[in-house]
């Protein structure tokens, strides 16, 4: 089925479709990488400037810091203005906005002996409005024993005078989640107490919850959408632990304080261009880390998903539009090929198998403009074929009646001269194709010179089967001319020359033959070599001295063989047809087996018994492989002395040689035209006594029989001769044939047969020899 | 020789052959309808020899249809002769045959 016009167009196309999609489909792939590439950096880019408004509190926390230390060592130094120092306390906080609160918190006893609590401490209140709170002064507070008093003054240095405390419950009021940061007050290189600043962690994670990275940072993002379940984590690096987090699958709460390994998405990675996602909760995130100055550090994770939600939505819709395209693409293709293309060829094909059964078709086609112009020509061409066609019918039939004319040409009544005794003649001739190249031709050139011929033209067909009848034409006019035999080839082979333009030959076989005496002449113009058989002899060749081949150069000169026929010689004549009849191995039938077959059945006189014989060899040899060439065949028997009428049979007298011998005796029956109840008679009795004595006569050893077989005219004398064992067949007793059938013995009916026959049995023995001379009346 | 034997019926043989029924051919001729009969598993009593194309019969052939007829005779059969030329017919008519053969 992919053999077909459709399915080859239809797979280039896929393929090609294949290769554009997978190009196409790679392209998008690693575009779709650079574009979240980018996204990423962007996220990147947003966050950090959200982070570094957040550093920049954490600065503004640390100038705050330093501003109330400076505050607590003037303190410290000067007049120990409490008035003053609450005022100036106010007077920072107010240009710090960020700051929930601080204060200075002296060491017991630093500055005055007798007061253990010596502290300055300012709060934003809930009209954002700065209140010095004086309670902290006290036992009841006694700030030296809190947690993050402890932890600042004990880390606190004169290098790194910036502590940050772990996250605290405010347990003073608010009771909210706080950092402090604290610094060192130094006199005279003397840590005499601190300055704090409260930082409250929910502000810090309420700012970075307000984060909108998405919506700033990629347009494509809808305004205002949030990121679903993006979480933070805000830790201390130098101190490792957590300052807070927003992962709604922690106890968040619980975790502060703790060290940031025990987030589990904690990462530090922190690649611009190499995108890391983390895996938690069968989602995937983007980690942002972001340190800040104060060695804190804060990561916000945003889900992948969110993050390129659009991204992915884009892409996803370029996914179905290629698909859709892969599948009409095709479909549109293999639409148009079949209306195009398919259904034409179809429509043709119908067509020309309606044409080859010879129906009348109305050839059309409108479109497309190709096809329309292929079946105006199968149109015309059809016309043309049925137009040939019928003139193929009618030459046909024309060549048919040529080979009817052309055998019709050729003598073919046999026996020609039914009133000439002297010579009997059988011809035949088979034509390898309507019309043929061969001949054969004989008559009477005048009452006692008879002139047979065989011959073949060069060349097959119709041209070979014209020349052929110039040729013959010609020959038949030119011997009644009275030339000799030698001036008559000589002057026909002149005519053919002057009347052959095209080159064509003709090898020719002739005889002339006197009738009354026998003298015949034989002529050989480059043909296969004839065979003759002595009255009862074998067929030999007659090698004659080869002449060459009529019709190629005027002034040849022709050789002329000269013979003398007896009474039952035999001439046969052939053409090249019969010699050169193949087989299907390709071997061809021979001159060998031409003789064989001739000799196997040389006692059948027939002349066209002869013929026959020989086709049906031929016919047995060749099989099934075609004629290849004509076959043409002549026998000329020539009988002159009517008047010698004894025939003669030697042979062995064995079974095997039963047929050669009937064959032999309806030869001579045939020749002296006896009537069939005679031949009748001489069959049977011959068969008895040719039985007798092959059975009997040579008990011992093997022996001839000789038969002659003499036409008186009057009868016809048969004599069976021996020289076997003594035997007289008359002596035998009749057997009684009125004895009912189941009595009667099988053998002895042969010689009571022969009696009741025969008009006269003698035997004689003599000299050795049984004679059995039988007499059958005419 | 072209011979063809056809079983008709349980018992009975249709032979044709054509040609000559002499020295050469009638032995084998008889040989085979012989061996046909005594190879039947039925009884065969009932033979047919088609004379339409035999062209010539000698003593040979005689003796032949002689030793068919006996045969068929002992095991009370019947053998028919058709469509016997004319000059076959002078043969058998010579030798007494036409008294108790059938011709059809």
């Amino acid at each position: 089925m992919f053999k077909t016009v459709k399915s080859k167009i239809l797979i280039t196309a896929v393929v090609m479709l294949a290769i554009l999609m997978l190009a196409f489909g790679c392209y998008a792939i690693i575009s779709r990488m650079r574009t979240k590439q980018l996204m990423v950096q962007n996220y990147k880019f947003s966050i950090s400037s959200y982070v570094e408004d957040i550093n920049e509190s954490v600065i503004s926390l640390h100038d705050n810091l330093k501003s109330l230390a400076l505050i607590g060592n003037l303190y410290y130094r000067t007049d120990r203005s409490n008035d003053l120092t609450d005022r100036v306390i106010t007077r920072i906080f107010e240009n710090y906005p960020q700051t929930l609160g601080g204060g200075i918190w002296f060491k017991p006893y630093a500055v005055d002996k007798s007061k253990k609590y010596n502290c300055f401490y300012a709060f934003r209140d809930k009209n954002n409005k700065i209140v010095v709170d004086k309670n902290f002064s006290s036992d009841k507070y006694d700030y030296p024993n809190q947690e993050w008093y402890k932890q600042i003054i004990s880390q606190v240095t004169p290098e790194r005078n910036i502590i940050w405390t772990k996250p605290y419950y405010e347990n003073q009021g608010s009771y909210t989640m706080m950092v402090t940061a604290g610094t060192g007050i130094y006199v005279d290189g003397k840590l005499v107490g601190i300055a704090t600043v409260d930082w409250k962690i929910t502000s810090i994670m309420a700012e970075v919850s307000k984060m909108k990275p998405l919506e700033r940072t990629f347009s494509m993002y809808k305004s205002g959408a949030e990121i679903k379940s993006s979480f933070t984590l805000f830790g201390n690096i130098k101190d490792d632990y957590i300052i807070a987090s927003t992962d709604p699958y922690l106890e968040n709460e619980k975790l502060i304080g703790h060290s940031l390994k025990e987030i589990p998405w904690y990462t530090s990675a922190n690649d611009l261009f190499y995108t890391t996602y983390i895996n938690y909760h069968g989602k995937k995130y983007v980690p942002f880390v972001n340190n800040l100055d104060n060695g804190m550090v804060l990561i916000i994770c945003l889900p992948k998903s969110e993050m390129f939600k659009d991204v992915n939505k884009f892409y996803f819709a370029m996914l179905v539009i290629m698909l859709l395209l892969g599948l009409i693409i095709p479909a549109l293709l293999y639409y148009r090929l079949k209306r195009y293309i398919v259904n034409p060829i179809d429509k043709l094909t119908d067509i020309a198998h309606k044409v080859s059964k010879g129906q009348d078709v109305e050839i059309k086609l409108e479109k497309p403009e190709e096809f329309a112009q292929l079946a105006s020509t199968f149109d015309k061409m059809t016309k043309d074929i049925k137009l040939i066609t019928k003139e193929k019918v009618k030459i046909n039939s024309e060549l048919s009646i040529a080979k009817t004319i052309q055998a019709s040409s050729l003598p073919n009544v046999f026996p020609p001269f039914p009133d000439r005794p002297e010579f009997d003649i059988y011809a035949s001739m088979e034509p390898a194709k309507e019309v043929g190249g061969d001949f054969y031709d004989f008559y009477l050139i005048d009452k006692d010179n008879l002139m047979f011929l065989v011959a073949d033209v060069s060349g097959k067909g119709i041209p070979a089967a014209l020349f052929m009848m110039t040729v013959k034409t010609l020959i038949n006019n030119m011997s009644q001319m009275g030339y000799t035999p030698k001036q008559l080839i000589e002057s026909i082979n002149k005519k053919i020359c002057e009347s052959n333009k095209s080159g064509l030959f003709v090898t020719l076989l002739a005889g002339i033959v006197n009738i009354k005496t026998g003298a015949t002449s034989l002529i050989n113009c480059g043909h296969n070599p004839p065979l003759i058989k002595r009255q009862d002899g074998e067929y030999q060749y007659i090698r004659l001295r080869p002449n060459i081949v009529l019709g190629l150069f005027e002034d040849s000169q022709y050789h002329i063989y000269e013979t003398t026929l007896n009474s039952g010689d035999i001439i046969f004549t052939y053409t090249d047809g019969i010699t050169e009849s193949t087989n299907l191995q390709e071997e061809m039938y021979g001159e060998e087996r031409l003789q064989a077959c001739l000799n196997e059945n040389r006692y059948d006189n027939d002349v066209k018994d002869i013929v026959n014989n020989v086709k049906t060899d031929i016919k047995n040899y060749v099989g099934s492989a075609p004629q290849s060439d004509d076959v043409t065949m002549l026998v000329f028997k020539y009988c002159s002395d009517i008047s010698k009428t004894e025939r003669f049979f030697s042979q062995m007298a064995v079974p095997e040689n039963y047929k050669p011998f009937y064959t032999w005796l309806h030869g001579v029956c045939d020749e002296w035209k006896l009537n069939d109840d005679l031949k009748n008679k001489l069959d049977m009795c011959s068969e008895e006594i040719f039985a007798n004595i092959t059975f009997y006569a040579y008990p011992s050893s093997n022996g001839t029989i000789e038969i002659k077989m003499n036409n008186t005219g009057s009868s016809v004398v048969m004599e069976y001769i021996d020289n076997g064992i003594e035997y007289n067949p008359l002596e035998k007793p009749d057997p009684d044939i009125t004895l009912p059938p189941e009595e009667r013995p099988l053998g002895g009916l042969g010689i009571f047969m022969v009696k009741q026959m025969a008009d006269d049995i003698q035997y004689i023995r003599e000299e050795n020899l049984n004679r059995l001379i039988v007499t059958f009346n005419l | 020789m072209d011979i063809s034997i056809k079983v008709v019926g349980l018992s009975g043989l249709y032979v044709k052959a054509a040609g000559r029924l002499d020295l050469d051919n009638a032995v084998e001729y008889g040989a085979k309808i012989k061996d046909l009969i005594e190879d039947s598993d039925d009884v065969i009593n009932d033979v047919t020899l088609d004379f339409s194309e035999i062209t010539f019969i000698s003593s040979f052939g005689l003796k032949v249809v002689l030793e068919l007829y006996k045969q068929l005779k002992e095991q009370e059969g019947t053998l028919r002769l058709k469509d016997v030329s004319e000059q076959i017919m002078s043969s058998f008519k010579m030798v007494g045959f036409d008294k108790f053969l059938i011709f059809e």
